[in-house]
């Protein structure tokens, strides 16, 4: 059992602030990359809210945040699951504050700016040194930090737009002499139009992509000439109407891969580089499903990955940022490492899983992070939960469970057991809501993984109904 | 157009962006639950929509809940093809 911070929260702290036992106030505002998407123009897209399950994933921060630290959410966490977390699992639990006024349809910073009692418990670990830790900074955080007077243990909301483009991740890996995956940036319609003329003379799909994109949105793959037509024809279209032919794109061969990957480096304030780990990413049609680890690469494919790491990381620092950043990567089919598909310079899902790793995912051991996408037909308690779940969360030969991030089961649902619109459906059982769980799943070897993932589908499918394409 | 042939435009395109014939679908057929659709495909299936139906579609005036089903995409088009008339007739 342990109440102390872990080593990698510690190393985090030592890195951002230059003191290992920096109290931090943790803002997961997993909404940031919309906020830096406003300045620039995609791919014509319909007006999507974020929905209440990306909101509660703020959560998954308590499980990085340490006994010293605030994390600051919109929702209280469930009591059940908080005991869990500090009985069961021995976690030294931050302290939560949910701010007195919130609104679904904005940030938490905004919610804490209108919230007089938050922010002024907030000023108050202000004066006695917490620094405030947003997932990203935007300008919301900005004012919060202000406001509050809380300083910013991160950059400024302009270098983290700076960094966080595609087209900043294209030109980069270029620049180094990494090997790119072959593509154009796009900040013209003109641009776009010459990029997707070079791109039909060779065969093969390509996929364009907006410059601030989050998981599963603003891409589209163009598998025939037809579509890139298609897609110029609307491009055009919306240029023609608003007198504004910028972009934000980035148009890229479509690579068939063996893997995806994922690594985290942690820049310090005084330019100093360390790759955290490397994760095999699992996707699905684009959208973010989990991490397995170890990764299944050999050597040199490792040592391809830590030079890119230190190159990326030492030009990222040049650039005026320090703080984390996540590299999707991918291993072609031809087992060819291409090191560097987009940098995410902010937090990222595996950044939360750092502490919780650190204690449970023993070496020789395989694990995976991963969520269930869940259909309660009513909020649930932890408890209720706990009782599905049975053994699978106790320590076991066979691997153990740990839940990872439970307000997100819950997301959607209100206290009458009705459902908010646009986290719900009424399907012929009845209205349930769309939710998640967050897991990290640990065993001896990947076939006991299987198993224990197949368990918990089953033990889920008993009370709360895992989607069918889950 | 009217609404059947709206409707059977919008299963048609649904079919070519999930590269399969879609059948056994009625008005309330879920997008994203019953046929798997995902945030990825909307841009797609606008486009797709387009073409069957030759009309011009503007993403940005949509939002989410005309992507709920197929009854509430058919609606937001029905929109279009009678403002269409609408102008034509002026």
């Amino acid at each position: 059992m342990t109440r102390e911070s872990t080593d990698y929260l510690r190393r985090l702290k030592a890195a951002l602030t230059g003191d290992p036992a920096t109290p931090l106030a943790f803002l997961c505002n997993f909404e940031v990359e919309t906020q830096w998407a406003r300045h620039h123009v995609g791919l014509p897209a319909p007006a999507a809210a974020p929905t209440a399950v990306v909101q509660r994933m703020e959560e998954l921060g308590i499980l990085l945040a340490g006994p010293d630290d605030l994390i600051v959410v919109k929702n209280a966490p469930d009591e059940g699951y908080l005991r869990y977390l500090a009985e069961d699992l021995g976690v030294g639990l931050p302290a939560v504050l949910v701010p007195e006024r919130t609104s679904e349809d904005r940030p938490t910073a905004e919610d804490l700016l209108n919230s007089p009692l938050a922010l002024d418990r907030l000023s108050r670990l202000g004066r006695l040194g917490t620094r405030l830790i947003p997932m990203g900074t935007s300008e919301s955080e900005e004012k919060l930090a202000v406001s509050a007077q809380v300083p910013l243990a991160v950059p400024d909301a302009a270098t983290f737009e700076r960094v966080n483009s595609k087209i900043y991740s294209r030109r980069v890996t270029e620049e180094l002499g990494l090997p790119a995956v072959p593509g154009w940036c796009c900040e013209t319609l003109g641009e776009l139009r010459q990029a997707l003329a070079e791109a039909a003379a060779v065969p093969g799909s390509v996929v364009v992509k907006d410059a601030y994109g989050v998981s599963g949105k603003g891409l589209v793959v163009l598998d025939t000439p037809a579509k890139a037509d298609r897609l110029l024809r609307l491009v055009e279209r919306r240029a023609a109407r608003t007198g504004d032919d910028r972009l934000a794109l980035v148009v890229e061969r479509w690579i068939d891969k063996r893997a995806d990957l994922n690594y985290q480096i942690t820049v310090d304030r005084r330019g100093g580089v360390r790759l955290d780990f490397v994760k095999q990413a699992l996707t699905e049609r684009g959208v973010h499903q989990g991490h397995l680890m170890p990764a299944d690469l050999n050597a040199g494919q490792h040592a391809l990955l830590r030079h890119a790491a230190a190159e990326v990381g030492g030009r990222l620092a040049a650039d005026g940022f320090f703080g984390v950043a996540g590299i999707d990567a991918i291993v072609g089919a031809d087992e060819r490492v291409h090191p560097v598909l987009e940098i995410n310079a902010r937090f990222n899902m595996s950044t939360y899983q750092g502490g919780i790793t650190e204690l449970f995912h023993r070496p020789g051991d395989v694990a995976l992070a991963r969520h269930y996408p869940v259909r309660p037909a009513g909020p649930i308690g932890f408890d209720d939960l706990r009782r599905a779940l049975g053994t699978l969360l106790s320590p076991a030969p066979g691997g153990r469970v740990i839940v990872t991030c439970f307000g997100t089961v819950n997301a959607g649902a209100t206290n009458t057991g009705a459902v908010n619109t646009g986290a719900a459906d009424a399907g012929g059982d009845g209205p349930r809501h769309q939710g998640r769980l967050y897991t990290l799943l640990t065993a001896p070897d990947h076939d006991r993984l299987a198993a224990l993932d197949g368990a918990v589908r089953a033990a889920l499918a008993g009370v709360i109904q895992p989607r069918e394409d889950s | 157009m009217n609404r059947s042939e709206i409707v059977t435009a919008v299963v048609r395109s649904i079919g070519e962006v999930l590269q399969r014939e879609v059948t056994d679908v009625t008005e309330d057929t879920r997008l994203f639950d019953d046929l798997q659709l995902d945030s990825t495909s909307i841009l797609e299936l606008l486009m797709a929509v387009e073409d069957t139906m030759d009309v011009e579609v503007d993403p940005e005036g949509l939002d989410m809940d005309s992507f709920r089903t197929i009854g509430t995409l058919a609606d937001y088009l029905q929109g279009l093809v009678d403002l269409v008339a609408t102008g034509n007739a002026g």
